[in-house]
């Protein structure tokens, strides 16, 4: 059975192409189009891995993983936090916040996210 | 021009990326993540790395100047690192602590070491070091 992603996106439009890339390696993907609605999703159903945006409405990305890794029921999935804040500073709050990696959205995002999931063992 | 080499001695991988405008910026951030893998760093370090060399590329582009990123390893002993570097003719006669102040206080949590090498031009080169992994 596929491994399932939960991908925690407000753009619908954002959300649907990722989800394609995510489905065309063989993985399932639930979404969510909020932060508390991602940490809900991820503590009642954890997933093999949540993809994670920056720029979300009522909690950011940052907050939403620092719960996470901070929940004994979802500290171990591994989280990818793929925005479009890309700066020093926007990277290293991400990987503070427990992030496994911080992928900017940028033409080569598609080809990062897969390696990532390869190098996490998401994918073989 | 004479490439400035930096205190370590080089190994591969040694890649160099020209750039020219903002697309560029992808290109050094895609470049970097692949010579940090090649190296083995971990996904989080090559997102620190890459964000790293892309600041820098950013940094020197907003003067105006077409400039070349080189990436290559380095080792130091037994550690291995990567070094990122460029040449920045816009910072001669500036003060070069007044510069690492600067650079430091931007880029300091995404790098081990940040140095300016040479006068003519002066270099900025940073490493991190994958042992600290």
């Amino acid at each position: 059975m596929a491994l399932e992603v939960l991908l925690v996106e407000d753009s619908k439009t954002q959300a649907a192409q990722i989800k394609e890339t995510l489905e065309s390696v063989g993985l399932r993907v639930r979404i969510a189009y909020d932060g508390p609605d991602g940490i809900r999703e991820a503590v009642e159903n954890p997933p093999a891995l949540i993809v994670l945006d920056v720029k979300l409405p009522s909690m950011d990305g940052f907050q939403v993983c620092r719960r996470l890794k901070r929940n004994p029921a979802t500290q171990d999935i591994p989280v990818i936090m793929l925005t479009e804040k890309s700066g020093p500073q926007a990277t290293m709050s991400g990987l503070r916040a427990g992030a496994d990696d911080y992928i900017p959205k940028d033409i080569f995002a598609s080809e990062h996210l897969i390696e990532t999931l390869q190098e996490l063992g998401i994918l073989e | 021009m004479a490439q400035v080499t930096g205190p370590y001695s080089h190994r591969p991988p040694i890649m160099s990326v020209r750039v020219e405008d903002a697309m560029d910026i992808m290109i050094v951030r895609d470049t970097t993540r692949r010579a940090a893998s090649l190296l083995g760093f971990p996904p989080a370090y090559r997102a620190q790395l890459s964000s790293a060399a892309a600041t820098l590329a950013e940094l020197v582009l907003k003067t105006g100047e077409a400039h070349t990123i080189h990436l290559n390893g380095v080792i130091d002993g037994i550690k291995v690192g990567l070094q990122m570097s460029s040449e920045t003719p816009w910072l001669a006669g500036v003060s070069a602590n007044n510069v690492l102040v600067a650079l430091r206080s931007k880029l300091g949590d995404l790098v081990d070491e940040i140095m300016l090498e040479g006068e003519e031009p002066p270099t900025i080169i940073m490493v991190m070091w994958l042992h600290n992994t």
